[in-house]
């Protein structure tokens, strides 16, 4: 400590020990933090088309358009340290083939909600920037905006599978996931059993049902 | 001529305090950093706020800089008593 | 710094210090790899594909190891595209299957399409053996130095230039 510099040195070396010490904390936090989330998912309709992957391929492939409904409550998921909740939506259906077990799992819809302290980080126009920072009213942390409550929600993504067939499947599930992204710490996902202070999803499956045949044209 | 200003420069560069001032220095950082830390996490907690946690540990960790980088005059209250150069009471050796 | 060379004994006790300090880091950084089953468990976000949860600057910790289930929809993999260095940190949208053979698909969060196109041609899809690495943890903006020096290469010699000023200003 004798020179300048080596008191830098030594203030910025034991700073960033303290820095990673403070984000530990703020990590295991969230440990301690309830979580009961729940949900619901019902189909409201069906529809296979047929379609190219690309305007250039030359191969047809059948494509399923799932709308469904939602209602979720995941405001538990938004703490001092999360900065955003990434919901996601799975189609899930066992292979055909028996012998081997095998699922095909695939998104139908997803949608990120940021907590207001991440807000800014969001890629949209000021219009609705300032839109969703108003909703947040001042507070640091918004579980509200963890209730969902979709009505014959169009999916996102229509979906496939590699087979390039994907009509009159049987055994189809809707499910329910998120993916907690902190400001610091670990990645979390929804859990199927309940750890320490966290449950898993209370519902979260839809009642299984099958995939029509492609719609014939007159 | 070169000499004497580089000499100057390294004066202040090496900002030199006595010894017990460097023994306060080292004490002053450790608490002000820990408590800026344990600051931050306690009001960010029991706000449920990050962001005033970092602001609070980044405005703590400036702090500290200010008050143990430079070579403040209090860190220079008991400076060495060098004994004159040449002295017949140097030690052999 | 010019009586280094009139001390032959202390420079190259430091130059010993400095390489022991070196070899440590690689030391840790290999052992690193070696537990996770990742060749660079430790990555620097460098696109604005995942925002807003990865920014450009942000350090993420891989894991390679499928200890209590798959690979499978919603987590973030890091892959390598076929025959190019270019690592890609995307989400995995659609799995096929069970096991090694499993057809999985990834998308950008931030991309409004998949990354059929980022493939490599004739491959419509990824299998596990492509991928380096699924993110497990995530600490914010301490990498964006990595980037700024990689950007801006004159940075490296300002930093030299820096630190070689202060080893002759110092005093012994």
């Amino acid at each position: 400590m004798h020179n300048t510099l080596n008191r830098f040195q030594s203030v910025f070396g034991f700073f960033t020990t303290v820095a990673f010490v403070l984000g530990c904390f703020i990590a295991a936090t969230d440990f301690y933090a309830e979580r009961a989330p729940s949900g619901t998912l019902k189909v409201s309709n069906l529809q296979v088309v047929k379609g190219r992957p690309h305007y250039y391929s030359s191969v047809q492939e059948e494509y399923a358009i799932i709308k469904f409904s939602l209602d979720a409550d995941l405001s538990h998921l938004f703490t001092w340290n999360t900065k955003q909740v990434f919901v996601y939506v799975t189609a899930e259906w066992p292979a055909p083939k028996s012998g081997v077990n095998a699922t095909n799992e695939a998104v139908i819809w997803d949608s990120i909600i940021t907590n207001p302290s991440a807000d800014h980080l969001k890629n949209i126009g000021p219009a609705t920037m300032k839109k969703l920072k108003k909703s947040a009213q001042g507070k640091t942390i918004a579980p509200d905006r963890g209730i969902l409550s979709l009505r014959n929600q169009r999916p996102k993504y229509q979906i496939t599978h590699p087979s390039r067939k994907i009509a009159d499947t049987e055994n189809v599930k809707l499910k329910l996931h998120y993916n907690v992204q902190p400001w610091f710490g670990l990645l979390t996902w929804n859990q199927n059993q309940d750890i320490g202070f966290w449950k898993a999803i209370k519902g979260g499956v839809s009642a299984p049902f099958s995939l029509p045949s492609i719609k014939k044209k007159n | 001529m070169a000499e004497e200003l580089l000499d100057q420069v390294r004066d202040l560069v090496d900002g030199v305090i006595d010894f017990d001032g460097q023994r306060r220095a080292e004490v002053f950082a450790t608490l002000l950093l820990a408590v800026s830390g344990l600051l931050a996490f306690n009001v960010g907690y029991t706000k449920q706020d990050i962001l005033l946690a970092l602001y609070i540990g980044g405005a703590g960790t400036l702090l500290t800089f200010l008050v143990v980088v430079p070579p403040w005059p209090f860190y220079n209250r008991n400076p060495v008593k060098w004994l004159p150069a040449g002295s017949r009471a140097a030690s052999t050796g | 710094m010019l009586s280094m060379l009139q001390k032959p004994r202390q420079a190259a006790a430091q130059v010993l210090n400095f390489a022991l300090i070196l070899s440590s880091a690689f030391m840790m950084w290999k052992g690193l790899s070696v537990i996770s089953d990742s060749p660079s468990p430790i990555v620097v976000v460098l696109s604005g594909s995942m925002e807003p949860a990865f920014q450009r600057g942000d350090l993420l910790f891989l894991w390679n190891r499928n200890l209590l289930q798959d690979t499978s929809v919603g987590e973030v993999v890091v892959y390598n595209v076929k025959d190019k260095d270019i690592p890609i940190v995307h989400r995995v949208v659609r799995k096929y299957g069970e096991g090694e053979d499993a057809k999985l698909l990834t998308k950008g969060d931030n991309n409004p399409s998949d990354d059929t196109e980022l493939y490599a041609r004739g491959q419509d899809y990824l299998v596990r053996k492509d991928i380096i690495g699924s993110v497990v943890g995530y600490i914010p903006f301490v990498g964006y130095v990595t980037i700024l020096l990689s950007e801006h290469p004159w940075l490296k010699t300002v930093m030299l230039g820096v630190m070689g000023l202060f080893a002759i200003l110092q005093r012994e």
